[in-house]
């Protein structure tokens, strides 16, 4: 079963840590959006924790007809919407349905609202992050495309290399962790 | 934290737990403040590798939202109630034949509206109409030949149009099972 349903059925029996995790996994990716409409950082994380919230609320309602992701960005858009509303601000001409979610950031009527500097540092972070795979070595390197940029799944990805699915976890993770390094030296963490 | 502490959140990122990994993965977010970090900084690695931009890395909205969804209802206690509530439903049946009869009254209640005059020597009977007292005008109805008229147009066009749109309902369950509607017109 997809791990975003369980939660989300964790979720409707009650388990609130479920709904921490699905946090944990798509904030990020909402306050950008988000960030989109908003612009203000500070004024993004208030929406977006107003988003959650009412994702929170209406999920005894979800059904599983789309992904939880979709289901949630779409909340995220009509909060956001809503509260330039409110502010007596415009939102962006442009409706981007839900249904392309995932080809959201290709949108160029939305890239303007990304500064030159977030714009540059998020090419150079895909670049370096691309760089880094390439230094990997090749199972690793190997395993985290499959993964990333093909989608297979761990037991396809086993299939493949043929190798049992924990050493697919295991290369996984060690590509992960390197690129979380090179992603620490960039931003400046950890200095 | 350890190595398989780290695969499990990596995992999770790849939606590869279910069961007790599952179980374990949400119990270490729940106790590790790191383990919440790592988990977004993996899930961070994999948005940019997709393509999804560049969003603040160390942002943790978790702690703001579970204050602020202190106070809500926990979903198991409504779906508690919901099972135990009682509602009453009417059957389906019973609506569709309660629209068949109010269909079938509103035109019953056209058909019969007005007065006829008759010439004193005819032969035909002159029958005795219920008469629905309204707040709109009697309609003149005479008799031409073999058929009924209405003597304003409009109101004659409009009455057929009427029954003619609605002779579907003439044949509704239960309901004027017996009834043919007809036009006044050739061809409808």
């Amino acid at each position: 079963m997809n791990v975003d349903l369980e939660l989300v059925q964790r979720v409707q029996a009650g388990d609130k840590k479920a709904f921490d995790v699905l946090i944990l996994k798509y904030q990020q990716r909402i306050v950008h959006v988000i960030t989109g409409f908003v612009h203000d950082p500070v004024e993004a994380l208030d929406v977006a924790q107003e988003a959650f919230i009412k994702a929170y609320r209406a999920i005894p309602n979800f059904r599983g007809d789309s992904a939880f992701y979709t289901w949630l960005y779409r909340i995220a858009i009509n909060t956001s919407k809503n509260h330039l509303t409110s502010r007596a601000r415009r939102p962006p001409a442009v409706d981007v349905d839900a249904m392309d979610a995932t080809n959201f950031y290709d949108a160029p009527e939305l890239k303007e609202f990304e500064t030159p500097e977030s714009s540059l540092m998020s090419d150079e972070l895909q670049q370096t992050i691309h760089q880094a795979i390439q230094g990997l070595p090749e199972d690793t390197a190997t395993a985290i495309k499959l993964r990333e940029l093909e989608g297979m799944s761990y037991e396809e990805i086993a299939e493949v290399m043929e190798c049992p699915i924990g050493t697919v976890r295991s290369r996984i993770f060690r590509a992960r962790d390197a690129i979380d390094k090179q992603i620490q030296e960039i931003m400046g963490e950890g200095e | 934290m350890t190595v398989n502490q780290n695969e499990l959140l990596s995992a999770l990122v790849d939606g590869e737990l279910q069961g007790e990994e599952l179980d374990d993965a949400l119990q270490l977010l729940d106790t590790d403040e790191q383990a919440r970090l790592q988990l977004q900084r993996f899930q961070h690695a994999s948005d940019v590798l997709h393509g999804h931009g560049f969003g603040p890395r160390n942002v943790d909205l978790t702690t703001r939202i579970s204050t602020a969804l202190e106070n809500e209802t926990d979903f198991s206690e409504i779906v508690e109630n919901k099972e135990t509530a009682q509602v009453l439903a009417f059957p389906k049946q019973f609506w569709k034949q309660a629209v068949s009869l109010a269909v079938a009254a509103s035109i019953g209640a056209l058909a019969v509206v007005g007065v006829m005059n008759q010439p004193q020597n005819q032969l035909v009977p002159n029958p005795q109409l219920a008469v629905v007292e309204s707040e709109t005008a009697p309609m003149n109805v005479a008799r031409t030949g073999e058929r009924w008229t209405v003597q304003e147009q409009e109101v004659e066009e409009r009455l057929n149009s009427y029954l003619v749109d609605h002779h579907e309902y003439a044949g509704a369950s239960g309901v004027f099972s017996y009834a043919r509607v007809v036009s006044y017109d050739v061809g409808r």
